[in-house]
Formats: structure tokens, C-alpha cells, sequence
């Protein structure tokens, strides 16, 4: 029950009145001037009962008639449980019950399990039932039965997940169903450990008007516990040596004792390959470091820190501690640099691009016969350095672009591209610009972009130190950026994003046949950068957790797909779960086009490991991807449900929205009536007040 | 002993009446007279014609008064004495402390004062010396003994006021330096004491060989606790409050008053002080009528 005008309650302080009045007025009435109380003061006798009440009656039928009408000019109006109760009627039930993995704690789903049944055991035929089943994310498992066994089968048939709590989209689940719902009632029933870390307080998150929210607060046995934490690797490559890695792993101890001697192994491909022990005191943490191991030449390498053993398991909730990660050899990034120039002449492009380590360049330097091959499809990057290119190796590079490969064009004095496909390019490629007698400058640089980020600060490279002795005049077209102009204005550096790839067109060459940049500090790191940026590389994590989303592109770019592979494994992929299933994973294809739009992506929703390969013959390397459960899951802290139920429903301090739960009209009308009943019933309790004081006063006199 | 009930058939005059008149001495004339008509035999005047002794006769004494018949025998002439004529002082102690004030329809020092009024003037009518000592917790007014004074002390009587809280033992302790010379000691109070505190107070007076006359005067409401609302009652010279279900202590309370006057009464008798409680609803001429036959009877036994 809330109020309209709650400052009328103010006038409660009026309930002291009649109180007062009755002790206060006696009082000075009746001073009787007495000679002595010598006697008096002899008489063993509680004078405290002279101030007694003696018409409790009257008083109460004061007190009452004041409360009713105080009550009344406060407004109170019935929300919630009260305007469904008294307006009677089927309800829609909704269970929202938590599988997050610390439901796995001890017996704590069980009896979750149980308490969800409880709650729909009073359903009747009439009502409806949904189950709603939520961790990070939330699922209908069930949607408004009236079939209360297919209900409790449905929660028995569920188990906790490896998400963690997050009451947000569960809420948002409900409300939906519930604002669905043409019952006169609407419950729901949110059965959870109610851990605080899965609270966010959201005005957004608000349940239709009227719905009564029940919580079956389901506490673990003991709240505590003690997780692995995410693992820290160090790589480490002596020269003529394989590359190793040292794991470091942390135990983080949330129980009020300290924990000795745990056993921590460490795990590669399923072998256990070394075993230690760790110690951490009491609400503590402790690292422990692995020997460095020799990192596997074979890819994806699965490897798992495992705390505790089967046998003897350290705490009731064993998904935090177990940690996945995979270990996988540095993959190269195949580029194809084509000149017809001398090896010599591409020196420092080839020093560059063989420098690089995150991302590794495997660059190869070719001859343009080498285009009318199928050497394209072995490479991620093509780098074409004044080279001409014909009308059967355009159509080659499109499709090498559109599949996701990226396209560097150095315009040189023997550049050209057929006018066919001219508009496929981000600039037109124009005649030669002479500048040998006043070397141009390259200025107007778009620092905004990927390639020149790193070069925003001061003194992070200065480009306007290079000279351009000649280059090619370059016609933008309209969709393309412009990434770099001369100090004429013209054009130097033009890319646009061609299907799944992209293409640059620089307007010199990337020797020192027409410009000294090669010679320049920001040399390198702008090779690097325009490989990195054309290839679409991304560092790729160890591991994942569950709940995020694993961009397969950069994970096969990662792993080393060059643009053919990927141009095949996109057309099909097939993913094993860490339990087993194997399904298809297909992106999106664009409408009127064979390329996928979206890049696809996989949700993991299992720890473990996921496999992702692609169907078909030389679909590019295997993916492997490891995911972990959420850390701060495992700590068990429980929150206070009223907060949530007082946020949700509206009642609560936590910015509620006004209007945001609106009752219908009748609805309104029916819980905003009370106070016409309170006013009544106070005056009928004034009136007969006034008759019965009347007839005391009449047998008093 | 009833406190209220006056003798069936008797005219007496009320109290409040007498007090409406604002004439001590015409009041206390009225009431005495009448007294004296009423009965053929004053007790004062019995006990004061008894002969007392022989003595020689000096120049100046009244001639009248020599007894032939000794002068017969002995030819030497004496002068016969009776007790009547050793006049002897007649004190009246008024207790004018506040809580005198108290009073339905009379207060109880105006009838005090009618009733010291009354005695001055009995005692006054033969020959006594008459003097009056108004008192609370000290003395407040202080009129000698004299056969002369019956006009200060009717105009002592007139100007008391009950202003101040009272104490008994105090003044009257100090008072009994000044009653050297044997007489009549008259207390009139309301007696708000233990009973050993008051015969503390009178003792030093009696043991001078004084005779000492309480009179306790009562209000019908102090006897009777007649109330019936809950109220606070407050004492009228401490000024504490006390709130009080009258139905619930009335019967306590008469026991107790009662039982401090039967305390008055015994002790009273055990040390040979005449003691007389007095309801003022009473009328005063048949309190002086008891007080008076309480006398005789006490004359003959002793």
C-alpha cells in the first residue's frame, strides 16, 4: 500500500490528542487544597493508577476515528499483491529461476529445484505458468502452460549452466511475458542465490504494473569459496630455440580459513605436465608460477590449470576451479610483395616486414607472372609495387579482396589497372606528377585512422620529413577515404573497403625509386601498420569467457588463413562444443552477392574448449577457442532481494520512473477507493464517539 | 466519641452563623451567656470557691474579708483565702498555620478564634488572667497574661491569618520558658503530628505544672474524607501534590484519622492533659458545653 499525499500522515501526531487531553485536563481540574498529607502519604497506594485510562473505549473509538480520517486524506491506494488480491482472478505465473554455475554450489540447485516447484504448486487450472531460466543471458523454457506438471518437469530437467548472474535480461525476459499477459494477475517468482554481483540497479528493468514479485532466496550451505584466476602467460624465444612459456596461475581464497597445500596442475592436450602445490591465507590470494615449457609446434595446444583434484575437490563449486587457455606458435601473416624491381631495390620493404612480431610477416617477394598463378590464395596481403596489372589479375585481386584478402597499390611509372574495372579502385590512378624540383610532402594525414593512429602523439614520427620526387595523381572516388594528401592537396594514400577486404592505393612507390620515405624512421612501423590493417590481424586472447562472442574471421587470421582458406571455410564451419555437439556455424549472406555480410561469430555459452573448423578441403586452419567461466561468480555474496524487488516493482529508492508502471483505469479506480471507505468509517466511529461520551457524562453527573 | 453528632434536642448556635458576626466579644458573650443560663453550676466557678488558707491581716486589706469567727477565739485578726481568689493565667495557644485555613463552609481558624474568644471571655468572667499566643512554625503575636487584656487578646483573635506552614514542637517548646507561674495552658490546632511530637511540644508547658487543654479541631471533610473525584491533592503548607483515588483510600484514610486521635486521646490521659477533638461542623457552645462537663467529671476524679 502506498500513499498519494503522504504528507497527511503528518496529522497522526494528532492521535496524542485525545491521550493528552484526557491525563492533562483531569489534571488541572481537580488540585483539591488538602491540609496535610501526612495520612495520605501512610496509604500504600500507586498514585500512577489515578492517571490511568478508564474509558479505554471512548479513547479507542477516538484514536481510531483520527487514524481512519488521517488515513483517508493520505490517499492510500492498493498496488502490487493488494489490487490483485482484491480484484481476484487467474494468474500468470512466471518462475525465473538462476542457473548461473554457482547454483552448483553444494545442494543449492536441488533445492532450488524444489523451491521453483513450490512456487507453482498452488497454481490452479485457471493460471498460467512460464519458466524463464537466466544467467548472463535468459531463456523461455516454458511459455504460460496452464500444465503445472510440464512446468515442474521442465525444472527438473534443468541444470546450472556456466554463466554468471545477471538478473538484468532475466527481469526484462519477465516483464515482456508478463506485459503479454491478459490475466488479471501477474506474479513472478525469482528463485536464486541472489548474489550481488549480479545486480545492477536499471530503471529500465520494470516489471507491468500490478505484478507481485516473490523471492525464494536459495543461500548456499557455506558462503564461501576459492577460484583459480585467469592465468598469465609469459613467452619467452632464445635465439635458435623453441619458443616456451611460463603460466602463471592464481588461487584466490574467499573462505575465513586459510587454505594449505592445494594441489594445482597444469595441463597440456589432457597430460597432466607438472603438478604443485599452493597455500593462501584466509580472504586471500596466491600465485603460483609453472616451469617454463617448451610451447608444442602443433597448433592450438589445449591447456588447462586444474585446482584440486576429482578425488578431493576443494570447495562444492568445481567450475571455478578449473581455468582453460590455449597455447598456439605465433602464426605469420602471408604477404606477397610483387615488384618488378630488384630484390635490392625492396630491401628495406622486405627488412621491414620480416621485423615484425605481433603480427609475424611471412613476406614473399614476386615477380607479376606470379599473379596469373594461384599464388593469391596462399597469401593475406598482396603488396603491388609499380606494377601493371592486366585484366585477368584485376579480376583475381577483386576476388582476392572481396574474400577478405587486402590490397596494396604502390603507383609507380609502370602502374596501371584496367579502366573495366577502374571504379572498383578507391582512386583513379592518373599521370605522373614531377616534383623533382621541389620535392612534395606528404600532410593532411588522417591520424584518426588504424594505420597512422600510433603516429598521433608529437614525436611519434613525422611524415612530413619524407620527399616525394614524383608520383602518380590519384582521383578519389566519392565513397573512399582520403588517408594521406600531399602539401598540394592531391591524393597521396586512398583506401576503401571492398567486400570482406580492403584496397589502398598509394600514390609513389614503396622503394626509393620515387621518394626517400623508406629511408625514414616511421618507416617500419607504418609497414607494419598497413600489414597489420590489411590483413585484418587481431591478437587473438588465450581465452575466452563464457558469454562472450569469438570473432572467427580474426581468430583464422590469427591462426594463420590466408584469404583463400578463409574465402572457403566461410562458406561452412563446424563447431564441436566442449560437450560434444556439433553443429554449423554459417554467417549471413549478403542479399544478391555469394560473399557473407557479417562477419560471423560464436557465442560460448560451455566451458571448455571449442572447436571451429571449416568443411571442405583446405579450409584453413583449425580454431580453437578456450572458455572460462566468470570469476565473479564465485563469490557468493548475496545481496538483499528487497532492493531488487523494490527496483523492479517500483516501490524501492532506486530512481523510480513516475508513470512507469501504470494500473489500468479500473484498476486505479479500484485501489485509490480505500480512503473513501477510511473516511466513512472514521466518521461513523466520530458519531458513535459523541454517544457513548454522552452517556458516560450523563451517568457521571 | 462522635465528632459530629450533637446532643438530640439542643438549641445550639451553628458555627457558621457565629461567623458571619465580626464581633469576637459580642460572639463570645452570646455563646457563653448562654452556656452559663443553660447550666446551674459554672465548673470553673465550683472549683474556685474553696478555701484555701489563713493569713495575717496587713493595712490595706479589705476588711470584709476577716474572719471573725478565728478572731473570736484568737482575737487576732486573718484573713480568710479561697482558691477562687488566686486568680490564675488563662493562655491560649492558636495554631494560625495554613493549613487552619481549610474549610468547607467554616474555616478551622475561624472557629478557633470563636472558640479562644469564648474561653478568654469564660475565663475572663471570673477573674482569670487571660492572654493569647498565635504561633506557626514560630510565634507570631504574643499577648501576655492580664486581667486587662481580654480587649488585645478578642483583637489578636481578630487579626489571625493562616499564611505560613506550621510546626508545633518549635514555638511551643520555646513558649513553655514563659509559663512560670502555673495556669491554664489552652492548645488549640489541628494537631498535623505524630502524637509523640505533640506531647514532645506540650510536655516542657505541663510538667511546669501547667494544666494543659488540647483541642484538636477537624473539618468534617479531614474526618469524613468525603471526595469522590480522582484528583491531585496538594498540602496546603508544603505545597506537594499527590493524585489521589478518593474511593479507593476514604476508608484507609478514616482509620488512620481516627486511629491518630484515639493515640491523642490515650496518650492524653496517661499524662494528664486534657484533650478535646472538635468537629467544626459542631456547634461551639455544645463544645464548650463537653469541654466544660469534660472538666467537672475530670475535677471530681482528681
Amino acid at each position: 500500500m502506498s500513499f498519494l499525499a503522504p504528507l497527511f500522515l503528518l496529522g497522526l501526531a494528532a492521535l496524542a490528542v485525545p491521550v493528552l487531553i484526557h491525563l492533562t485536563q483531569k489534571e488541572r481540574k481537580s488540585v483539591v487544597a488538602f491540609p496535610s498529607l501526612m495520612f495520605l502519604r501512610k496509604i500504600p497506594y500507586e498514585s500512577v493508577q489515578r492517571r490511568r485510562i478508564r474509558d479505554w473505549l471512548l479513547l479507542a473509538l477516538r484514536l481510531a476515528a483520527i487514524l481512519l480520517i488521517v488515513a483517508a486524506f493520505a490517499r492510500p491506494f492498493l498496488r502490487g499483491s493488494s489490487v490483485a488480491a482484491a480484484a481476484g482472478g487467474a494468474r500468470d505465473i512466471v518462475v525465473v529461476l538462476d542457473r548461473s554455475y554457482s547454483m552448483g554450489y553444494g545442494d543449492t540447485w536441488a533445492r532450488a529445484q524444489r523451491a521453483a516447484a513450490q512456487a507453482i504448486g498452488s497454481a490452479t487450472a485457471a493460471d498460467r505458468i512460464s519458466l524463464v531460466l537466466f544467467a548472463d543471458t535468459a531463456e523461455v523454457a516454458l511459455r504460460s502452460t496452464p500444465d503445472r506438471s510440464r512446468a515442474v518437469a521442465e525444472i527438473n530437467a534443468a541444470s546450472p549452466g556456466p554463466g554468471a548472474t545477471k538478473y538484468g535480461p532475466a527481469i526484462k525476459l519477465a516483464g515482456s511475458l508478463l506485459a503479454e499477459s491478459l490475466l488479471p494477475r501477474k506474479e513472478m517468482v525469482l528463485v536464486s542465490d541472489f548474489q550481488r554481483g549480479g545486480w545492477q540497479p536499471d530503471d529500465t528493468l520494470r516489471l507491468p504494473g500490478g505484478t507481485t514479485v516473490t523471492t525464494a532466496v536459495i543461500d548456499p550451505p557455506q558462503a564461501a569459496s576459492i577460484a583459480l584466476t585467469p592465468v598469465t602467460l609469459l613467452r619467452t624465444r632464445e635465439p635458435g630455440q623453441a619458443e616456451r612459456v611460463t603460466v602463471t596461475a592464481g588461487v584466490l581464497n574467499r573462505t575465513a580459513t586459510a587454505a594449505n597445500d592445494l594441489p594445482i596442475s597444469l595441463e597440456f592436450d589432457g597430460r597432466v605436465v607438472q603438478d604443485l602445490k599452493v597455500s593462501a591465507a584466509a580472504n586471500g590470494s596466491a600465485s603460483v608460477s609453472f616451469l617454463p615449457v617448451t610451447i608444442p609446434q602443433q597448433p592450438n595446444t589445449r591447456a588447462t590449470v586444474r585446482l584440486g583434484t576429482a578425488a578431493a575437490p576443494v570447495d562444492a563449486l568445481p567450475r571455478d576451479n578449473v581455468f582453460h587457455f590455449v597455447i598456439a606458435p605465433s602464426a605469420p601473416v602471408p604477404v606477397m610483395t610483387v615488384s618488378q624491381a630488384s630484390a635490392d631495390a625492396m630491401l628495406y620493404l622486405s627488412r621491414a616486414l620480416a621485423i615484425g612480431e605481433a603480427p609475424r610477416f611471412d613476406a614473399t617477394l614476386q615477380s607479376p607472372d606470379a599473379l596469373a598463378g594461384d599464388a593469391l590464395n596462399r597469401a593475406r596481403v598482396i603488396l603491388l609495387n609499380d606494377v601493371p596489372v592486366g585484366a585477368s589479375v584485376a579480376a583475381k585481386l577483386v576476388t582476392f579482396v572481396e574474400g577478405g584478402g587486402g590490397l596494396l597499390i604502390a603507383a609507380g611509372q609502370r602502374t596501371s589497372w584496367p579502366a573495366a574495372r577502374a571504379a572498383w579502385l578507391p582512386a583513379t590512378i592518373g599521370d605522373t606528377v614531377d616534383r623533382t624540383r621541389g620535392a612534395a610532402r606528404l600532410s593532411g594525414i588522417d591520424f584518426g585512422h588504424a594505420i597512422f593512429e600510433p603516429f598521433r602523439a608529437p614525436r611519434s614520427g613525422d611524415f612530413s620529413t619524407a620527399r616525394f620526387y614524383s608520383y602518380r595523381a590519384l582521383a578519389a572516388a566519392k565513397d573512399a577515404s582520403v588517408l594521406a594528401r600531399f602539401d598540394t592537396g592531391e591524393p597521396a594514400m586512398v583506401e576503401r573497403v571492398a567486400g570482406r577486404g580492403r584496397v589502398i592505393v598509394y600514390a609513389s612507390t614503396l622503394d626509393l625509386a620515387w621518394n626517400d620515405l623508406a629511408l625514414k624512421p616511421m618507416f617500419l612501423p607504418f609497414v607494419h601498420q598497413v600489414g597489420r590493417h590489411l590483413s585484418g590481424f587481431k591478437e587473438q586472447p588465450a581465452w575466452l569467457t563464457v558469454g562472450q562472442v569469438l570473432d572467427v574471421d580474426a581468430a583464422e587470421i590469427a591462426a594463420g588463413a590466408t584469404s583463400g582458406s578463409a574465402a572457403r571455410a566461410a562458406a561452412g564451419r563446424t563447431i564441436l562444443t566442449p560437450s560434444g555437439q556439433r553443429r554449423d556455424l554459417t554467417a549471413a549472406v549478403a542479399s544478391g552477392g555469394t560473399a557473407p555480410a557479417t562477419t560471423p561469430a560464436l557465442e560460448l555459452a560451455e566451458q571448455g574448449f571449442y572447436e571451429i573448423r571449416g568443411t571442405g578441403r583446405d579450409s584453413g586452419p583449425m580454431i580453437v577457442a578456450a572458455s572460462n567461466v566468470a570469476l565473479a561468480e564465485s563469490n557468493l555474496d548475496r545481496m538483499d532481494p528487497k532492493e531488487l524487488v523494490a527496483a523492479v516493482t517500483g516501490n524501492g529508492t532506486s530512481g523510480s520512473t513516475p508513470g512507469g508502471d501504470v494500473l489500468p483505469d479500473e484498476a486505479q479506480e479500484l485501489a485509490q477507493r480505500v480512503w473513501w471507505y477510511l473516511l466513512f468509517t472514521g466518521i461513523l466511529l466520530l458519531i458513535a464517539e459523541t454517544l457513548l461520551a454522552h452517556r458516560y457524562s450523563r451517568a457521571r453527573v | 466519641m462522635s465528632l459530629t453528632t450533637p446532643v438530640p434536642g439542643a438549641k445550639f448556635i451553628d458555627p457558621v452563623v457565629l461567623a458571619r458576626i465580626g464581633n469576637l466579644e459580642f460572639v463570645a458573650r452570646t455563646v457563653v451567656d448562654g452556656l452559663i443560663n443553660g447550666t446551674h453550676r459554672s465548673p470553673f466557678f465550683g472549683a474556685s470557691v474553696d478555701f484555701a488558707e489563713h493569713r495575717g491581716y496587713v493595712a490595706g486589706d479589705d476588711i470584709r474579708r476577716v474572719d471573725w469567727r478565728v478572731f473570736a477565739r484568737t482575737d487576732k485578726y486573718y484573713i480568710k483565702e479561697f482558691e477562687a481568689d488566686s486568680n490564675s493565667n488563662f493562655s491560649v495557644l492558636l495554631d494560625v498555620s495554613k493549613s487552619m485555613g481549610f474549610g468547607a463552609k467554616i474555616s478551622k481558624l475561624d472557629y478557633a478564634k470563636t472558640l479562644a474568644a469564648c474561653l478568654a471571655y469564660l475565663a475572663n468572667a471570673q477573674r482569670d488572667r487571660v492572654g493569647i499566643i498565635t504561633f506557626d512554625d514560630a510565634i507570631v503575636e504574643h499577648v501576655p497574661p492580664s486581667a486587662k487584656h481580654l480587649d488585645v487578646v478578642l483583637h489578636t483573635l481578630d487579626r489571625a491569618k493562616p499564611l505560613r506552614p506550621g510546626h508545633l514542637v518549635a514555638p511551643l517548646k520555646k513558649l513553655a520558658e514563659h509559663f512560670g507561674r502555673r495556669g491554664i495552658v489552652v492548645v488549640i490546632s489541628d494537631f498535623y503530628a505524630e502524637p509523640e511530637e505533640v506531647f514532645d511540644a506540650v510536655g516542657p508547658i505541663r510538667s511546669r505544672g501547667n494544666d494543659v487543654v488540647l483541642f484538636h479541631l477537624l473539618d468534617p471533610q479531614e474526618i469524613d474524607f468525603s471526595f469522590s473525584d480522582p484528583a491531585s491533592f496538594e498540602d496546603m503548607e508544603s505545597g506537594d501534590q499527590m493524585p489521589i483515588v478518593p474511593t479507593k483510600l476514604a476508608a484507609d484514610y478514616r482509620a488512620l484519622v481516627q486511629a491518630h486521635i484515639d493515640t491523642l486521646t490515650k496518650e492524653s490521659s496517661r499524662k494528664q492533659v486534657d484533650y478535646v477533638p472538635l468537629n467544626t461542623s459542631m456547634p461551639l457552645d455544645f463544645a464548650l458545653f463537653r469541654f466544660l462537663s469534660m472538666r467537672e467529671r475530670l475535677a471530681r476524679s482528681r
